[in-house]
């Protein structure tokens, strides 16, 4: 009778410790079904972070997967109530350069493959004679403030102070298909500038321009969220980033500048 | 069952025990209780402190959770006492003090103190053989500089704007400038002397036990034949007098911004909340950013104080309920000496997306996927210990065995954070805070209540109860993995921590009903510590009695009585080999003390 | 301890847990109060407990409470078909109602597919909407036996209408009901406007400047003339841009129908507040309260709003470009205290920090008793929109409730000495002129972040 209770209880624990890599796979696998997924990734870079992402969970995931089955094996087999002794043992220097070299291994191999996407969005943007924006000729700035996204874009001389300049709360508008520079600069405390669909996170810091850049491969909008505390109405601090095909990108930029001369009957 | 008056409690005491008690001058309940010099005392009033603050940030975390679940509604019970003037709805300031309160609370006023503090101070020289720390008043005092430290962070919940609201971090201009935020006025000023002090506080233990540590230990207990538990409390202490003086001295220059207007943070030409600091009077031309250098200076050291004394407990207790020697004792010295050391330079990972240079970010990176190295070493040595041992699953073996599985989720899920391009995305997601409470609620709390299993014999001379502490076991490992567990996928959708009220954002609008599971889990999470509290507090009275060993350990605090008696040991020690020797061959039991010589151990 | 005490416990447990499961998500009551400041300002209403009960009773007629707010339909109104709740759909063209449409069909998107794609159970509830669900739930109880395809009514000329077109045109042309958008605004912008839209909600103390008090129908941002009451347009501007550097953001996060249903609710507030002084004014210690007048200062309020679209300010003609020449006029203007003056509050440099400011307290506090400073203009930054329209209006017709006086037509002396009144092209000179303050020094202020190596072309 205690036999058996104990052996109900050593399953109850397995089955618990068990729980924990199946339910964890389980919940990955079925992500997608609870809307608890990605959100699409439209930017040039996007689907690249998605890959290393992918990469680390299909390594993490045979790593944890396996070190939780061997435990729950372990815990399982070696809670018996068995008469003998353990094995007497205090480690095997074979196995200890085992189990450090290997991981070693394979987190070099994560940490190189992970240079080439960093250095792409933050060090040193691909650059072509042909775009049409760089980090010294941008083609908007945005400013971060309690709680407010507003974005302006340069006159015809690319001042960012002057007639021409167009302003626009809230709402933000890029070109598709375009390397799209902007300068990100905060008006009063610490902001950060996040597209969920970009892949894209930059902390706007007051008195310092942060260069960043993105390119958008498909046309939509976007939701643009503050992801830095900036006091209580962080969670209000809401914009949305227009991605529209590069003529009617042109077209909306032409029609601000006319509607800056408005004379306020349609208002 | 009890225990009839006159019948020898259970345990085994060592040969050669003197029966009879030293005769020492009775102290009043004042000197004995309050105001003592004991280590052993010092460290039980560290716990209970320590677990009313948790209870307290609990409720914190509790409040966080109705908000997400069902926002802007009447908050039951907790709502009452925390927004009375608007009927128990959290306020959205309100709700930035509530994370940063709850943040603040459950580091410097829970864990860190109730692992250092509790058990640093209790097992100390307990487990070394001495008979008390080397500096018995400095100890004293560190516990009630304490004391300040929970009064000025009862004051910033109390102050006016609603309590400190720029979170943990406290990052400026938020933190500095009044005006940014309600909690920026005087509550913030309260959280920066509450965090020195508490900062002081554990700066005096740390000293202590390095001291203790390095001068006090019984004859023959050499360095490398320490338990595991006083490595990670001593490489903690290390650590904590190495890094908290920066975070002390950022705390002062934070509040020189804030009360002499020094700008040491504060940039130029910006104008929050209508009010442009320069034109008060204030000077500017500061940066920021220098604060989070400062701040994760300490704080990432930080994690390592509040999870590498629990590997050491966790060691411990895995060693003696499996009755097997640790599988590589050196290898998991070392390795928690290298995530110490590494932890040294890895702060900037905090910082991927801070605007600080892109360039520094590779060589954060670097450091911080190769810190995942030492924790992986230790995971595979917890997993030879187990493998061909005989494992006995009491409460205090389940939540080490926890403690290893959530350790293994909450470790692999850091290397994501480590990877920048990943971290661009996933950096203040939900996924960071899936991972921060795995390693420090699913990884240390679990192994403080795994702790207290284990040493509560020897705390208070009883057992705590086995079948309760199994039921709190069981509810505790269901309903945390159901909260955290979950958070990955929240963070992987993309959600932001910190946000009151995220489900008007397209991208989040489908996850309120997974922030209500969640928060389920999180209500029945703190319902189920009944079981803690009731099975606490009922063994500390009517729990079983036992004697000095119960586990049949071979560490040295169970030579002593259970509970020791003042100078701890009656006998005296002489120590001839490792903690560890359990099964040993041909040793007529399966442990063999260390203060017993054995030929057989090898 | 016996095994019945482990039940006992664990049953404990359970019954706590389950009884925790019924706590009532409850919304909390909110309940108008009165103007507690207008009181304080003198009338002799504060000291009759009995009369204040009675005040908000009659409100309450007019008004109804927080949680089931609506006005009450004087009965000619009901003969001109004039519903004050949609003052504001009066000026709704079809152009703004497709547009509303278009948003509505963004926001529902998920349910429109699953009711075309026949999958009713796959219609989830959206949030803030909870009268569009009743809506719905309505709709799936009336649905034709035949199905959803069925015939559900016949339109006007007699084609037949399907159920599921019924249910989509439901989604689409969803317009919030008083109540719901009453609920939104607890949600959204209580906690600092208040719960009568005194300005005074919890967060309300901590912010510079103080927000809205709805209660005196002046709002300082409008594009009219002679401090008209603001049109539903004006609102909708407030609340779709934010009022730039101020706590106020932009709720564009919302949907179009739903700040639409805000801007109603924030009238009703502002109309009831109006309604409430002009009773208190009345108050007589002898007599009581006049409740004979209520009626006709409940129509007086709601006409001054009715009428506030024809106070429209349009420039006729197109509108100047910057010159240096009008630059150079507008800041004769500015500076001579003969002329428009702007610098005795706005100071030599634009930086808001004139004479004013400094020896005459009354220029810096406004209308509801909150001190304020005079526009820094170097900062580039003007609070409701930075087009050349939209600061003429500010000059034009100055900032309701603010010492910003309204220019147009002052006395001024012109740069020839002609004694005259400030005219339109004066104002585009001031206009001018302020936009050229905006300075660039800030732009140098800003330090270049680090980002590694920049392109090879550039570096030296």
């Amino acid at each position: 009778m205690a036999q058996l209770k104990h052996l109900l209880f050593r399953l109850i624990v397995t089955a618990l410790f068990l729980a924990v890599p199946i339910l964890g796979v389980w919940t990955f696998v079925n992500a997608d079904q609870m809307h608890v997924w990605f959100p699409e990734a439209v930017s040039s870079f996007g689907g690249e972070i998605d890959h290393l992402f992918s990469l680390i969970l299909w390594m993490v995931g045979i790593t944890f997967v396996a070190t939780e089955v061997l435990l729950v094996l372990i815990i399982l087999r070696y809670s018996r109530r068995d008469p003998s002794r353990s094995h007497y043992t205090h480690g095997s220097h074979v196995l200890e350069m085992v189990w450090t070299a290997v991981p070693a291994l394979l987190l070099l191999f994560i940490l190189f493959s992970q240079m080439g996407v960093w250095s792409e969005v933050k060090i040193a943007p691909p650059h072509e004679p042909s775009d049409p924006y760089s980090r010294e000729n941008p083609l908007m700035r945005v400013y971060a403030s309690q709680f407010d996204w507003r974005v302006r874009y340069p006159d015809e001389e690319g001042n960012f102070e002057g007639e021409n300049v167009v302003e626009s709360a809230y709402d933000i508008y890029v070109p598709v298909d375009t390397k799209v520079f902007f300068d990100l600069v905060s008006r009063d405390v610490l902001h950060s500038f996040y597209v969920p669909n970009f892949r894209l996170k930059q902390d706007a810091i007051p008195g310092m321009k942060v260069p960043v850049w993105f390119e958008a491969r498909e046309v939509g909008d976007f939701d643009l969220i503050c992801a830095e505390l900036c006091g209580w109405g962080h969670y209000k601090m809401a914009g949305r980033v227009h991605v529209l095909p590069q003529d009617e990108y042109t077209a909306w930029l032409e029609g601000q500048r006319e509607a800056l001369y408005d004379n306020g009957s349609e208002d | 069952m009890t225990t009839a008056a006159g019948t020898r409690p259970l345990g085994i005491d060592p040969p050669g025990t003197v029966h009879v008690s030293h005769d020492h001058h009775e102290l009043g309940f004042l000197r004995k209780y309050i105001f003592s010099v004991d280590h052993k005392v010092i460290g039980i009033q560290f716990l209970f402190t320590g677990l009313v603050m948790l209870l307290w940030g609990g409720l914190m975390a509790m409040a966080i959770r109705w908000q997400l679940a069902f926002p802007w509604t009447q908050m039951p019970i907790l709502g009452k006492v925390l927004f009375p003037e608007t009927g128990g709805v959290t306020t959205p300031e309100g709700y930035t003090m509530l994370f940063t309160m709850h943040g603040t609370l459950m580091i410097f006023f829970v864990i860190i103190p109730l692992l250092t503090g509790t058990f640093g101070n209790y097992l100390i020289p307990l487990m070394i053989g001495a008979p008390d720390m080397a500096f018995p008043r400095l100890n004293m005092l560190g516990y009630w500089f304490w004391w300040p430290g929970i009064l000025c962070i009862i004051m910033a919940m109390g102050a006016e704007g609603g309590g400190p609201a720029a979170g943990w971090t406290a990052y400026p201009p938020l933190s500095t400038i009044e005006a940014a935020a309600p909690g920026s006025m005087s509550g913030q000023t309260w959280w920066l002397l509450a965090v020195t002090f508490v900062g002081v506080s554990s700066m005096m233990g740390a000293v202590n036990y390095v001291t203790t540590i390095v001068k006090m230990r019984a004859p023959g207990m050499t360095l490398f034949r320490m338990p595991l538990s006083i490595w990670g409390l001593l490489i903690a202490a290390l650590l904590q007098l190495f890094a908290l003086p920066v975070l002390t001295a950022a705390g002062f220059m934070q509040l020189f911004d804030r009360v002499f207007d020094a700008g040491l943070f504060t940039p130029t030409d910006v104008v929050i909340n209508n009010t442009n600091p320069e034109t008060m009077g204030q000077a500017a031309g500061g940066s920021p950013l220098l604060w989070q250098h400062l701040f994760w200076f300490y704080s990432h050291p930080a994690v390592y104080i509040m999870v590498v004394p629990a590997m050491g407990f966790v060691s411990d207790i895995i060693a003696t309920h499996a009755r097997k020697p640790i599988f590589g004792y050196k290898p998991m010295v070392y390795s928690m000496s290298s995530i110490a050391g590494l932890g040294f330079i890895v702060w900037g990972h905090h910082m991927f997306t801070s605007g600080m240079n892109p360039n520094v970010g590779l060589v954060f990176m670097s450091a911080t996927i190769m810190i995942a190295l030492p924790s992986a070493i230790k995971v595979f040595n917890w997993l030879g210990t187990l493998f061909r041992s005989r494992i006995e699953l009491n409460s205090a073996m389940l939540f080490a065995l926890a403690f290893v599985s959530m350790f293994i989720i909450g470790g692999l899920s850091g290397i994501w954070m480590a990877a920048t391009p990943v971290d661009m995305y996933i950096h203040d997601t939900y996924i960071i805070v899936a991972h921060f409470h795995y390693v420090v609620f699913a990884g240390s709390v679990m192994a403080i209540f795994g702790s207290l299993h284990h040493w509560f014999p020897k705390m208070f001379g009883r057992l705590m109860n086995e079948t309760l502490g199994k039921i709190h076991f069981f509810g505790t490992f269901i309903f945390l993995n159901g909260i955290f567990y979950m958070m990955h996928q929240l963070g992987l959708a993309g959600l932001m921590r910190r946000t009151a009220d995220p489900y008007a954002y397209e991208t989040y609008a489908a996850l309120q009903p997974m922030n209500q599971f969640i928060s389920i889990c999180a209500f029945c999470l703190l319902g189920w510590q009944v079981f803690f509290v009731f099975n606490f507090f009922h063994s500390m009275f009517f729990g079983k009695r036992v004697g000095r060993n119960p586990w049949k350990s071979c560490s040295l605090e169970w030579q002593a009585p259970s509970p020791p008696g003042h100078g701890n040991f009656d006998h005296q020690l002489e120590v001839h080999h490792g903690p560890y020797e359990y099964a040993v061959p041909g040793a007529a039991e399966d442990y063999v003390p260390q203060t017993q010589p054995s030929p057989q151990v090898g | 301890m016996s095994r019945n005490r482990y039940l006992a416990l664990l049953g404990a447990w359970v019954c706590g847990l389950s009884s925790a499961c019924h706590f009532e998500r409850a919304t909390p009551e909110l309940h108008y109060s009165l103007n507690e400041k207008a009181l304080a300002d003198g009338s002799l209403l504060e000291d009759d407990p009995a009369g204040q009960v009675h005040l908000l009773g009659a409100l309450e007629l007019l008004f109804g409470t927080p949680s089931q707010p609506s006005y009450m339909v004087l009965p000619e109104w009901l003969d001109d078909d004039f519903d004050p709740t949609y003052l504001g759909q009066d000026s709704f063209s079809d152009e703004a109602w497709a547009e509303l449409v278009e948003r509505n069909r963004e926001v529902f998107a998920d349910q429109i597919a699953a009711i075309q794609a026949g999958d009713l159970e796959g219609v989830t509830k959206p949030r803030y909407c909870e009268d569009l669900w009743e809506l719905w739930l309505g709709l799936l109880d009336d649905m034709p036996e035949e199905g959803p395809d069925g015939t559900y009514y016949e339109d006007d000329d007699g084609n037949p209408v399907t159920w599921k077109e019924e249910a989509v045109a439901t989604f689409e042309g969803y317009y919030p009901t008083l109540a719901a958008s009453a609920e939104l605004y607890r949600q959204q912008c209580y906690h600092c406007h208040g719960a009568s839209g005194g300005g005074d909600g919890s967060t309300s103390q901590y912010l510079n400047p103080r927000p809205r008090d709805y209660r005196y129908g002046t709002f300082k941002f409008t594009a009219l003339n002679n401090k008209a009451r603001p049109r539903h347009q004006d609102l909708m501007r407030v609340l779709e841009e934010g009022i730039y550097t101020t706590a106020m953001p932009s709720f564009r996060r919302f949907s179009d129908a739903q700040l639409s249903g805000l801007a109603d609710y924030v009238r009703l507030l502002s109309i009831r507040g109006e309604t409430e002084i002009l009773m208190e004014a009345d108050y007589d210690p002898d007599e009581g309260i006049h409740f004979d007048n209520l009626r006709e200062n409940y129509e007086l309020v709601v006409d001054r709003w009715r009428q506030a679209p024809e106070e429209l300010i349009v420039y006729e003609g197109e509108v100047p470009h910057a010159t240096p020449e009008r630059i150079a006029r507008g800041r004769d203007l500015y500076m001579r205290d003969n002329a428009a003056n702007c610098v005795k509050c706005h100071g030599m440099t634009g930086r808001g920090d004139g004479e004013s400011v400094k020896n005459d307290p009354e220029s810096s506090t406004d209308d509801w008793g909150n001190k304020i400073v005079p526009r820094d203009l170097t900062t580039g930054v003007f609070r409701f929109g930075r087009r050349p329209i939209d600061l003429y209006r500010r000059i034009y017709a100055g900032i309701n409730g603010t010492p910003m006086p309204a220019h147009y037509g002052m006395q001024i002396v012109d740069g020839e000495g002609v004694t005259r009144s400030l005219n339109e092209d004066d104002v585009w000179d001031l206009v001018f002129y302020a936009r050229s303050l905006s300075v660039k020094e800030r732009e140098v202020s800003l330090a270049q972040a680090p980002h590694g190596e920049s392109h090879g072309e550039h570096e030296e």
